[in-house]
């Protein structure tokens, strides 16, 4: 309870910097502290909207972390990573990562095959803006998304002339991160181009508590037993990012945007630490190579917009389980290949009657090709055979909307939404959002919101081989949202804003791989889920002093997730219990003090234990105890005549924390980071 | 002056008392490892091991003991005595010689325990994917592998590995040795895993020399009291480029190594598990039901011995009294729970034990 009350009052006190506006003049950090929007202002399109928006200090204050990092330190979504620059997942609301849709510029890139998508291989570097909706706010921008969807978006940067910014990090672990961005732009053209290179070798150290290394005498009798102080073995990286934009302003004001995103990956995969097997013997390791473009056309008009997307995604991952039997060459145990293509279109249109009605229409498609091939075989008669599966899949999702505003203190939106993947249909997707000022002092807002969607299987779910289930129900859920917002402040002195939100969540025919007496996993539809909790949010920006700048913000959530299905037999005790890999509390905390030309950044997380059982007992065998954890930034920015410089050093894990995120992957313990940044003025 | 003097003062003040807090909340925040302590244990003169294989990559597994006399149940007796997790997948054991040998495939071990306190009294490494562990003598024992083309030998009183058995007709990709059974100077493996065969190994020279043809995927192998061999192979999968087939029951005469007489399962049935009781003279499996069948029978029986109720994922028969153990893994994410029956299929006793129990070991 003490650590609860801890948590309690550090959200009393949180706040921060979401929403200010923070930009470089003549070298000099400004940071204004907006006024209290007036709730008559309150665009119509975000009628009863959660959503959460991260600008580009929450995106940018550590360059070198993954949207992973970012959301753990910023959000209340709960952020499952397996290691450091390891497969990290998300999922809001006690909800599981394949029920979180992530769009980028529009384009859902999830992937197909496994419904997820990797947050680690998501650099914040090339993230422009991103905002996370929750529960039903997410069926007004896409389908699936159960728990809700992330919006990841990149956005021009109005330069004149050439811009340049180099950023060279050196860290821990022999790990070197450098970032590049080469942009030219005019009133028309806009042109940008970012490189990510990251590698490391990524080889920590931690103390290993779940085994213990054995010394014997000479009659091979144990005489003595510790644990050892082991790295992360198997654990390198080198991931390469190329990203190309290119913007266009028409004559008659039409924008015209090509984004392109190049992703060249190759991670080994780090052992667990319960393997006694020797690293130098083995090549666990994956790569992935993807590229995601999309080609996107606006107009936009007083009383309307109109908006086309065409995209095309390319993924080829391969997996390589090798050993080494003795002889010095690798000899494969486990050859996986998987190529995905994706194509993408998008038509979207609102029309604007009056200024109290809004509609909207939007057609969205996907059609993916995939080929997996998982083992090759020598089959009986002694030919070669493989396993894998070879299918396509079109997903095609419509919605129209009509959101009515009949006076500024009310708002009312019905979205109704059609999806058909493959063959089936979805029943029709409906969400309904109202929302209205309780208070004109103090601003209070109320919201709330119902929805019902669907999420289809997964292209393994129904065709991996083995295991594959052709006969898989989409999973379904109603989604229930209520909360109430504030904001006050007075311009240039402070700013406090805040948010409280209910919701409730029923999942039903929830899919889950389970094993076989065959000896391989198979999907089923098995749980219903009932989700329900509290989010917090608060956000304070204020000026200290003159030369002083406070941001705080903070996060809470309490995410009970129940299985409420029906028992699989008289013996199971899972019923009524939270899943497992759920916390049922969680919380953040993020701190920015500026002073003149010193900026100091402080970051906070927390999570409540996790069980691993589906019963939720806890064993010695499956703890992942609860844990807080610590991160600091502090920079310094210098402005001479010919460019702009700063110097930056990140203490990740200040602390040394000792703990997991997933069970028998290790995480680093305390570590560095130092940047330097150039930007030369031309 | 002295206005902006009072408003520095109170902002540093109220940084300071923020940044208090952060580090209160921060330093307080160890993990509750639980860790460094050894219980001790002196289990009962006879007893039966379970080997909870726990979730693949989650190093998970734990080893329960149950005592039939008094009823009584320990669990995670291996990580309580030891100070240490089993591992990742606990794959199977037996004893040797006082001695237990618990096989964690993917943590690549083969630990040896003392089976009265579960104290490790050794180990065996250097291994790709241990399944099960045969002793041929006090001082040779063979460990087959999945992912390997190779069964290890190994001395298990140096916990050395000392030689492979080359496995004819068989990659690295698609190697899988499973089950080990001896007669004479003999033992022979099934071949599971995308394979259809027996492989019979000339422990004199550690090499394998003869192999026989059976059904897709032979699952288990157990050697009755007449000598004869058995195994039961769940027939692949459908759409499995290896093919897909009626589960099949086989009766081998392995002197001469040849296939007596074979039962057919109805297409679709994946019968696993096969066991012997004590006197070697019924044959057990699973196949959603638990069936029972004597060695000399003509036909596979019509009748379960105990009908389907929870989802079987393992079976052993206690060599003393006939006993039946069924391990239900419920939904593979909480303690599996075992059923004791007698002999007849009445229900006797009921207990708990750890993720996914899938073998088990009499003492």
């Amino acid at each position: 309870m003490t650590r609860l009350y801890t948590i309690l009052l550090l959200m009393c006190l949180c706040i921060t910097a979401k929403a200010q506006e923070h930009r470089m003049v003549d070298g000099e950090h400004h940071v204004d502290i907006e006024g209290v929007m007036v709730t008559g202002n309150r665009p119509i399109s975000d009628i009863g909207i959660q959503r959460t928006r991260f600008d580009s200090l929450a995106l940018k204050e550590n360059i070198s972390l993954s949207m992973a990092d970012v959301l753990t330190f910023n959000s209340s979504i709960y952020v499952k990573s397996y290691g450091r620059a390891t497969l990290s997942t998300v999922a809001f609301r006690g909800t599981s990562p394949s029920h979180t849709q992530v769009t980028w510029n529009g384009m859902r890139i999830n992937n197909p095959m496994l419904g997820m998508t990797d947050f680690s291989l998501i650099p914040s570097y090339l993230i422009d803006g991103a905002s996370l909706l929750h529960g039903t706010s997410s069926v007004t921008e896409t389908g699936g998304g159960l728990g809700g969807a992330v919006q990841l978006q990149s956005n021009q940067s109005n330069n004149e002339g050439f811009e340049l910014q180099y950023v060279q990090g050196i860290g821990s672990f022999k790990t070197f991160d450098e970032f590049l961005r080469i942009g030219y732009g005019n009133s028309r053209w806009q042109s940008s181009t970012r490189v990510v290179l990251s590698t490391s070798a990524n080889d920590y150290r931690y103390r290993n508590h779940d085994k213990k290394i054995n010394v014997y005498d000479d009659q091979m009798n144990i005489i003595d037993q510790y644990y050892p102080i082991e790295r992360n073995r198997s654990g390198a990286y080198r991931d390469l990012h190329i990203m190309q934009e290119v913007y266009h302003t028409l004559k008659n004001s039409d924008h015209i945007a090509l984004n392109a995103w190049y992703i060249n990956s190759n991670r080994e995969l780090a052992m667990l630490t319960t393997d006694y097997a020797d690293d130098t013997e083995y090549n666990n390791r994956q790569r992935e190579e993807t590229l995601r473009t999309v080609m996107s056309w606006k107009h936009l008009r007083s009383s309307y917009k109109l908006a086309a997307h065409a995209g095309y995604i390319h993924t080829w991952m391969a997996y390589d389980y090798e050993r080494d039997p003795g002889n010095g060459v690798m000899t494969t145990m486990t050859r996986s290949r998987s190529t995905i293509n994706t194509i993408y279109g998008d038509v979207d249109a609102e029309y604007y009657i009056g200024s109290k009605w809004l509609l909207t229409a939007s057609v969205a498609l996907h059609q993916h090709f995939v080929t997996s091939r998982d083992k090759s075989l020598v089959l009986q008669d002694g030919n070669k055979g493989v396993v894998g599966y070879n299918q396509a899949r079109v997903e095609l999702s419509g919605t129209v909307t009509a959101k009515w505003r009949p006076s500024e203190r009310f708002g009312i939106s019905a979205v109704l939404r059609e999806e058909l993947f493959g063959n089936d249909f979805t029943p029709l997707i409906p969400a309904l959002f109202i929302d209205g000022v309780v208070s004109k002092r103090g601003n209070i807002v109320a919201k709330a919101s119902v929805s019902r969607n669907f999420r289809f299987p997964t292209l393994n779910d129904l065709y991996f081989m083995p295991g594959g289930n052709p006969d898989l129900k989409h999973e379904s859920g109603w989604t229930y949202d209520a909360g109430l917002s504030f904001a006050v402040g007075r311009e240039g002195v402070y700013r406090l804003t805040g948010s409280a939100t209910w919701f409730d969540s029923h999942i039903e025919d929830w899919i889950l791989w389970l094993p076989t007496v065959k000896g391989f996993f198979s999907p089923r539809n098995i749980k219903d889920v009932h989700a329900y909790g509290v989010e917090l949010q608060g956000d304070l920006n204020v000026a200290l002093a003159p030369e002083w700048r406070l941001n705080l913000n903070g996060t809470f959530s309490w995410t009970p997730s129940i299985n409420e299905g029906e028992p699989m037999s008289p013996a199971d005790k899972s019923v009524g219990k939270q899943l497992p890999y759920v916390p049922e509390l969680s919380a953040t905390v993020n701190g920015r003090l500026e002073w003149r030309k010193w900026a100091f950044g402080y970051k906070w997380c927390y999570y409540s234990k996790r069980y691993t059982m589906s019963t939720g007992d806890l064993s010695l065998s499956g703890i992942l105890p609860d844990y807080f954890m610590s991160n600091i930034t502090l920079e310094k920015s210098f402005s001479p005549k010919w460019a702009e410089l700063s110097l930056k050093l990140a203490v990740n894990n200040l602390f040394n924390e000792e703990y997991l995120s997933v069970l028998s992957r290790p995480m680093p313990g305390i570590n560095f980071e130092v940047f330097f940044s150039i930007a030369p003025k031309w | 002056m002295a206005v902006q003097m009072t408003r520095l003062v109170r902002a540093y003040h109220s940084v300071m008392r923020l940044v208090a807090l952060c580090g209160a909340a921060a330093l307080v925040s160890c993990m509750e490892w639980e860790y460094g302590t050894e219980e001790e244990f002196q289990a009962s003169a006879s007893g039966l091991f379970i080997c909870n294989e726990g979730n693949f990559q989650y190093g998970n597994a734990s080893l329960s003991y149950y005592d039939p006399a008094s009823r009584t149940v320990e669990n995670e007796v291996f990580v309580r005595a030891n100070g240490m997790k089993l591992g990742d997948v606990a794959q199977s054991m037996i004893i040797h010689n006082g001695i237990g040998w618990v096989v964690v495939n993917n943590s690549h071990v083969v630990f040896a325990i003392d089976p009265d306190t579960f104290r490790e009294v050794g180990r065996i490494t250097g291994l790709t994917s241990p399944r099960y562990i045969h002793f041929v003598s006090d001082d040779k024992a063979y460990i087959s592998q999945i992912w390997d083309n190779r069964i290890f030998i190994v001395n298990p009183k140096r916990y050395e590995i000392t030689g492979y058995i080359e496995c004819p007709s068989m990659t690295m990709e698609q190697g899988s040795t499973e089950q080990m059974v001896q007669l004479g100077d003999y033992v022979y493996v099934n071949c599971w895993s995308y394979q259809n065969r027996i492989l019979k190994i000339d422990t004199r020279t550690d090499s394998v020399v003869a192999e026989l043809t059976v059904g897709i995927q032979p699952t288990s192998l157990v050697l009755d009291c007449n000598n004869k061999l058995w195994t039961i192979t769940d027939g692949g999968y459908d759409g499995s480029p290896y093919g897909y087939e009626a589960a099949k029951l086989y009766r081998i005469e392995p002197e001469a190594f040849v296939i007596e007489r074979e039962y057919s399962f109805t297409m679709g049935s994946s019968p696993s598990e096969l066991q012997l009781n004590g006197s070697g003279d019924k044959l057990y499996w699973i196949d959603d039901d638990i069936w029972e069948m004597d060695v000399t029978a003509e036909y596979l029986p019509v009748r379960p011995l105990i009908p389907y109720r929870e989802i079987y994922y393992g079976l052993t028969v206690d060599p003393r009294n006939g006993d039946i153990y069924v391990a239900d893994a419920i939904d593979y994410q909480q303690q599996g729970k075992i059923y004791r029956y007698s002999s007849t299929g009445e229900l006797i006793d009921e207990f708990y034990v750890g993720v996914i129990p899938g073998a088990f070991c009499w003492k």
